[in-house]
Parts: C-alpha cells; sequence; structure tokens
C-alpha cells in the first residue's frame, strides 16, 4: 500500500537560507497528521513544495506512489491532492456557489477542449451546493465569495478542496483569523472529512486545536523535522520545548 | 442598399467580429492583448497571398485564420511568461513589429501594400451577407463559450491564476486556448476584409486599431459578448453618424476609453446591470 | 570617422532617451503603473518649447516654459487619472494612459496641424561644430550636457537634501520610508512634477534637433521609454541610465546590420519582447518590494 504522501530527502534554499533542509516525512492513507513548528521553521515553504508552487533542490514529492516532483500544481491537484490557502483565495467576483461548482467540474476543465464541449452544469451545481451545506455555509450559495467574512471564506476554501475528490488535503492554517466558536466548527467540519477516510496533513499555528484533533504531530524548526510521532510524545521532547521557547527547561508552548 | 450602406455594414461585421474575439483574449480568459490589429492583418495579407495565387475563398478564409491562429499562439506562449501589464506591453510591440516588418517585405507589398487582389465573386452584397454570417456566428460561439466549462475556466483564470491552478485548471493550456481561438477569428476577420476591399496596406492593422478594438472591448464591458457588440456597432456608426467624430476620431475613442475606465469600469454591460439592479429594487 | 560621428548619435539619442526614461521608471517604482502618457507629455513639452519659442524667439525661453509647464500636467493625470485606479489590477490604469496618449497625440494633430509645427528662430540645429574631425550638432551637445546637468543634480538631491532622500526611500523601501515620516503622497507628486518636467527638456530637445515637431513623436518614444525601463531595471534610475545610452549605441550601430529586415525602431521593439520572455523580472536593478 502506498503512502498517500511521501517526501523523500525534500530541500530547497533560498538566497543562501536553507528553507528546508533534508526532509522526510510518510504519510499512510487515511491519517490524520499536524504539521507545527516556531515562526520561520520552514512549515510555508515545505507546503509550497507538496503543492508544486516552489520547486525543491532535490528531493522527491510522491502521490499515492505516483512521483509528482516536478509536475505543476494543476496536474497534483488531478493526481488527487487537494489543498486550501493560508491567505484565503476564493475568486472573490463569483458566487459561493461558482467557487465550489467549479471545484467540483474538475473533470470538465481538464483540457480546454473538453471544456468547450460541455455546457451543462447541473451536475456539479448539485454537488457543490450539497458540499456548501456540509461545511456550513448554507444560503450563501448566491452571495460573491469576495463578500463573505474571513470565517466563511476559509470554510469555502475547505469545500472547495472537497468538491475536487480529493485523497489528500493540506490545510495551511486553516483556522487563522476565526473566533474560538468559528475554529471549533471549522474542526469538526475537518474531522468529519477525515471519517470520511481522506488523508489530512494540517499545518498550525493554534496548537490547542491541533492537539486535539490529530493522531500524529510533525514538528519542524530550522527546516528539519525535530519529531514526529504521537502528540503528547512530540510535544514532550526537549528539542521542541526548545523550539518554541528557546533554551530553557520545563515551558509549556502557548499561543 | 446604397453601395454605401452596404460598406458601411460590412465594416461593422468586420468590427463586431474583432471586438467580439478580442474580448475572448481580454475578456473572458483576462489576456490583455493590443495587438490585435496584427492578426487582423495576418489574415488579411495570408488570404490575399492565397487568392492571387489563385486559392478560392474557403481556401483564403481558412489560409487567413490559420495564419493569424499560428502568429496568435506564439504571441499567446508571451502570456505564459508576463502579467497583464507587460503582457500589454508586449503586444503593443507586436503590433508595432507586424506593421514595421510587413513595410519593410516587397513580396508583401511593402509601403505600397497588396493591390489588385482577386475577389470573392459574389459581388458587394454578397461580401457584406458573407462577413454579417461570420459575425453572427462569432457572435453566438462567443455566447456559447462563455455559458461552457470553457468560459468558467476562463473567468477563473482571469480572476486568480494561482486559485485556478490549485482548483485543477490547466492555466497555461487555457490561455493559448484563448489566444488561439481569439486571433483565429481575427484572421479570418482579416480575410473577409481581403475580399471586402481588395487592397490591403499595412498601415490598416496598426497600434492604433489595436487600441480602437481594445476601446470597443472596455466601452461594451470587458467579459459581455452582449456589450462588446454594441459598442463595436456604435463606435463604427457613430464617425459615419457625426462628422466631428469622424475627423476627431481617435481623439474621441481616447476620450472615451480614458472616461469610461475612470467612471464606469465596467462599461455598458456594466451599467446595463446597474440598471436592472436598481429598478429591480423598486 | 564615420563610426564616431555614430558614436557622438548614439550618445546623444541615448541622453535624450534617458531623460525621457527616468520619469517613467520611477512612476512604476512607486506605483507599479506603466505610465505610458508620459510620451504625451513629451510631446507636450516639445510643443509648448517650439510655440513659445516661436512666439518669444527664444528657443531658451520655450524650454523654461516646457520645463514650467509640464509638472502641472503630470501631477494633474496622477491625481485625476491613477490614483483612483490604485486599487484595480495593473493593466487597468496602463489601458487608460494608452487611451490619454492617442487622445492627446490627436489633439495635438487636430490642434496644430497634422504636418507639426517648425521653429522659426532655431539657430541650433544648423550649428555644427568641428571638433578634432567630428561634426557634433550643437542640439546634441546640449543634450549631453543637459543630461549630465540633470542626472548628477539628480544625484545630489536625492542623497543630500531631506526631501531627495525621503523620495529615493519612498521608491525603493515604500514602507520603512512612510514610517519615517516622509509624506508618500508629496513623494507621489514631486516623482511625476520632476519626471514630466525631464520628458518636456527631453521633448524640447528632439524637436529642436529636428527642427519639427509633430503629433506622432511621442507613439515611438513610448514603446523605446518601455523598453529602456524594463532592461534597466524597474525603478532604477542608474539602470535607465545605463540602459538609455546602450539602446542610443546599438540604435545607431545596429541599422547597419538590420535596414533590410527592420527599421531602426524595431531594434527597441525586439529587444523589449526578448527580454521580457527571457528573463521576465528583468535585470538589473532595485526591484522593490
Amino acid at each position: 500500500m502506498n503512502p498517500a504522501l511521501q517526501l523523500n530527502d525534500v530541500a530547497v534554499s533560498f538566497g543562501g537560507v536553507r528553507a528546508v533542509d533534508g526532509v522526510t516525512i510518510s504519510i499512510a492513507a487515511n491519517e490524520f497528521v499536524g504539521l507545527i513548528g516556531p515562526n520561520g521553521a520552514g512549515k510555508t515553504t515545505l507546503v509550497g513544495i507538496v503543492s508544486g508552487k516552489i520547486r525543491p533542490d532535490r528531493g522527491r514529492i510522491m502521490l499515492e506512489g505516483k512521483d509528482v516532483t516536478g509536475r505543476p500544481t494543476a496536474a497534483r491537484v488531478r493526481q488527487g491532492l487537494a489543498l486550501t490557502h493560508q491567505m484565503v483565495r476564493p475568486f472573490r467576483e463569483m458566487t459561493v456557489l461558482d467557487n465550489v461548482a467549479l471545484a467540483a467540474g474538475y473533470r470538465r476543465t481538464s483540457s480546454p477542449l473538453r471544456a468547450l464541449l460541455h455546457l451543462d452544469k447541473r451536475p456539479e451545481s448539485e454537488r457543490a451546493r450539497a458540499i456548501i451545506r456540509r461545511v456550513g455555509l448554507g444560503g450563501t450559495e448566491g452571495k460573491l465569495a469576495g463578500a463573505l467574512p474571513l470565517g466563511q471564506m476559509k470554510r469555502l476554501e475547505v469545500a472547495r478542496a472537497l468538491a475536487l475528490e480529493p485523497q489528500v488535503i493540506l490545510l495551511d492554517e486553516p483556522l487563522a483569523g476565526l473566533n474560538q466558536v468559528e475554529a471549533a466548527a471549522q474542526v469538526d467540519t475537518i474531522a468529519a472529512l477525515h471519517a470520511e477516510g481522506i488523508t489530512i496533513l494540517l499545518i498550525e499555528h493554534n496548537l490547542e486545536e491541533v492537539m486535539r484533533n490529530c493522531r500524529r504531530l510533525i514538528v519542524m524548526n530550522e527546516g528539519r523535522v525535530i519529531a514526529d510521532g504521537a502528540p503528547d510524545v512530540a510535544m514532550a521532547d526537549a528539542s521542541v520545548l526548545e523550539a518554541y521557547v528557546g533554551k530553557g527547561p520545563g515551558q509549556h508552548a502557548r499561543h | 442598399m446604397s453601395a454605401y450602406g452596404i460598406s458601411l455594414l460590412s465594416v461593422v461585421g468586420l468590427n463586431v467580429i474583432l471586438a467580439v474575439s478580442l474580448n475572448m483574449i481580454s475578456g473572458f480568459c483576462g489576456q490583455i492583448s493590443l495587438g490585435h490589429g496584427a492578426f487582423y492583418g495576418a489574415g488579411a495579407y495570408a488570404a490575399a497571398l492565397a487568392l492571387i495565387a489563385g486559392a478560392g475563398v474557403a481556401a483564403a478564409l481558412i489560409c487567413g485564420s490559420a495564419a493569424a491562429a499560428i502568429l496568435g499562439t506564439i504571441v499567446g506562449f508571451a502570456s505564459l511568461r508576463v502579467r497583464s501589464d507587460f503582457l500589454a506591453v508586449t503586444t503593443i510591440g507586436v503590433s508595432f513589429l507586424f506593421t514595421g516588418f510587413v513595410r519593410k517585405q516587397a513580396w508583401l507589398g511593402g509601403e505600397m501594400g497588396i493591390s489588385n487582389i482577386p475577389g470573392s465573386g459574389f459581388g458587394a452584397m454578397g461580401n457584406m451577407i458573407m462577413i454579417l454570417l461570420f459575425a453572427a456566428v462569432t457572435v453566438a460561439f462567443s455566447f456559447y463559450i462563455g455559458r461552457s466549462w470553457m468560459g468558467f475556466a476562463f473567468r477563473a483564470v482571469s480572476q486568480d491564476e494561482d486559485a485556478a491552478k490549485t482548483l485543477g485548471v490547466n492555466v497555461g493550456a487555457y490561455k493559448l486556448a484563448a489566444f488561439a481561438i481569439g486571433t483565429a477569428l481575427a484572421g479570418l476577420a482579416g480575410a473577409l476584409y481581403a475580399f471586402f476591399t481588395q487592397f490591403i496596406t499595412a498601415d490598416t492593422f496598426d497600434f492604433i486599431l489595436s487600441v480602437m478594438l481594445m476601446a470597443m472591448v472596455v466601452i461594451g464591458g470587458v467579459g459581455s459578448t452582449a456589450g462588446v457588440v454594441i459598442a463595436a456597432i456604435l463606435l463604427t456608426l457613430l464617425p459615419e453618424a457625426i462628422r466631428f467624430v469622424n475627423n476627431y476620431r481617435l481623439l474621441v475613442f481616447g476620450g472615451l476609453l480614458v472616461l469610461v475606465i475612470r467612471l464606469a469600469p465596467g462599461g455598458i454591460a456594466g451599467l446595463a446591470r446597474r440598471l436592472a439592479w436598481s429598478t429591480a429594487k423598486q | 570617422m564615420y563610426y564616431i560621428d555614430l558614436a557622438v548619435s548614439g550618445l546623444s539619442f541615448g541622453c535624450m532617451y534617458a531623460m525621457m526614461a527616468v520619469g517613467l521608471t520611477l512612476v512604476y517604482g512607486l506605483l507599479r503603473i506603466l505610465h505610458v502618457a508620459h510620451a504625451a507629455i513629451f510631446a507636450l513639452g516639445a510643443y509648448i518649447t517650439v510655440l513659445v519659442a516661436n512666439a518669444s524667439g527664444s528657443v531658451g525661453f520655450g524650454l523654461l516654459a516646457a520645463i514650467a509647464v509640464t509638472p502641472l500636467f503630470g501631477m494633474a493625470v496622477y491625481r485625476l487619472l491613477y490614483e483612483p485606479l490604485l486599487s484595480y489590477r495593473p493593466d487597468v490604469p496602463m489601458i487608460a494612459s494608452v487611451g490619454l496618449l492617442v487622445l492627446m497625440q490627436d489633439a495635438f494633430r487636430i490642434a496644430f496641424g497634422e504636418q507639426g509645427v517648425t521653429f522659426q528662430h532655431n539657430a541650433y540645429a544648423f550649428r555644427i561644430f568641428d571638433i578634432a574631425g567630428v561634426r557634433v550638432n550643437a542640439v546634441q551637445i546640449a543634450m549631453l550636457v543637459c543630461a549630465i546637468v540633470v542626472f548628477a543634480g539628480l544625484h545630489f538631491f536625492t542623497t543630500h537634501t531631506r526631501i531627495g532622500i525621503g523620495w529615493r526611500a519612498t521608491v525603493s523601501r515604500p514602507r520603512i520610508a512612510t514610517s519615517f515620516g516622509v509624506d508618500a503622497v508629496r513623494v507621489r507628486y514631486l516623482n511625476f512634477a520632476i519626471g514630466s518636467a525631464l520628458a518636456a527638456l527631453a521633448g524640447g530637445l528632439v524637436g529642436l534637433l529636428n527642427n519639427l515637431v509633430d503629433p506622432v513623436i511621442g507613439y515611438v518614444v513610448s514603446y523605446k521609454a518601455l523598453a529602456i525601463i524594463v532592461l534597466g531595471g524597474l525603478g532604477s534610475v542608474r539602470g535607465t541610465l545605463i540602459a538609455s545610452l546602450v539602446l542610443g549605441m546599438v540604435e545607431s550601430y545596429g541599422t547597419i546590420f538590420v535596414g533590410t529586415w527592420l527599421n531602426r525602431d524595431a531594434i527597441a521593439f525586439v529587444a523589449l519582447i526578448a527580454l521580457l520572455m527571457i528573463r521576465p523580472q528583468g535585470f538589473s536593478g532595485a526591484r522593490t518590494a
């Protein structure tokens, strides 16, 4: 059984700084993995490498056993990867429904020619409506995505990712900027996705929420993985504490 | 119908094809092209050469479209490299290069252009009908694209390329498709123009024409087929109807372009939408 | 000697391009807008020069008038056209700028005639000096001298005066500049004012060189200026200066080679397109945040 997502010795430098320095991670199907680390640890860069936005200097990225290193983002999405952005990027001048329907229609848009030959948007719109209700955005279908408050935009990101029928979802800080209530709801949605069999890789600063839900925690610092295991084990690791707090005993990292 | 009327309607038809096809590239897909005149010209010259070589009407039309589409796809690759305003700059360059190159080539007629191009055999009225038919087809095709999944993907590419990629849209392929289709239609218009005038010079297809076509798209409402058709018709008829406009054509077009962008960026389509909205509110 | 003549010609054109393009690169550096209408200001400067010179009998007076009036125009363009469009995607103000250029060029044609206006008291264009066997035109000398004075002055201004330093900071490090109390809006006006004045000077000198100011002088220069600022690095004055001189020289010598395929003006277009395709982020220079 191939791992859902595999990174082999991935590294990239920017202007002499090793943003990601030889990272190897293997995530099996249907795992719920949290990725944390202090600012500057390289999490965002790693996300960029997985999504295809950043080209690594070395290493391989594999989705379900297929090598996607060097392949563009759109190709990886068609290979089963979906992602949400830290800075939300909905299509502001499209309705919420259209935003999700476009994702739902990924088969229709696989090539310009195919797209030209298809006019019917009803099945995808129906599927989009169902997903919109699921993530708690019911009622907003006709609104322009640009007019939504941040909490709803973040849910829209998840809805679009879901509509792509992915095997792996990469969630980049899906809780950032949300209040307690919104964050809890978002986490419930994500947990429900996991329950359906999707592999989740969650990058978050909000440690409490992350720890509550994920079964496995990967900690990064200075471009490297410094801990990888069950959450309580990883957090108890001295090097993790050091990374967050600086040299000094016994303080829990708090946000 | 008088000869003048036939001629005028023919020009209207040609401008509709040009403006609507530019709207596919710059409106639907958001790739700014200020060089559309060059593709029009490429089509005209290709068709002219084909006709002189003895080709028939259909062959000439195909030659025109193909030549323009090939050039257009090459230029389309530029859109994969640079962002919107620099793409505009590149297409301006294409426009100048086209006229500069053609003027220097003896085999393309140089400064004198190509004259005595064999006609289509349909006569002026026949040509006009052919032009208007193609214009109608172009408009219908444009509506179709707008409602299809291609139009949907185009809109995504136009608004946010990176987000489109995360939805699995192959942005590069769509940009090239937009250029290929839009320029092929411009080339078709060029071939039709060759039939219509039987005499072409490089100056007709210069940067100024490209700016005027962009003005039609902007004034009509970027992305709106109906708006652009209306704008193309209006802006072609206006100089004929109003003497002042005819003499000060560029002044008026440039002025309208500035005013519309500044005051009514949605163009005619935008105004229509706002009007519908406010009447609906009541 | 022919080659040295070419060098003189290339150098003087390069100086003129530099004065024209520096305003363009600074506007881009500040606002990320391709101020294509800058060419219209160049043309406006040329027209003011010739009209005032003919009316007053003094070329110097004409140039001064051009330098004095065009900054107002440039600032008006910023305030009325660009400022309200800053929140749109970058091609929107650019297309508006193109519209303005087209509008103004046609306005010049309508107001002053298709054939243009010639200088009536222009002794300069025809005054040729023979320096060590090289024939140099008085206007070419003027271009060179002006460019030296202008760029030396700019350098001094931006390194030794408070306003100038603030200007430079705002172009290269906008956020830091505002936290130091530099008024960003005033800097923008200053930018347009100085850039326009320089373009006007360049326009006036070109008019003098050709002894003619006609409605199309804006177009080709506009495109070349775009080529120059990309080549030199958007926002970089030094880069623009170097690129201007390079273009001037290449055009001058290039006509020997490419004369059959393309005309002289096309060199800039080809260079720009090639550059944008090979290295979209341009060459040297201050790529600002």
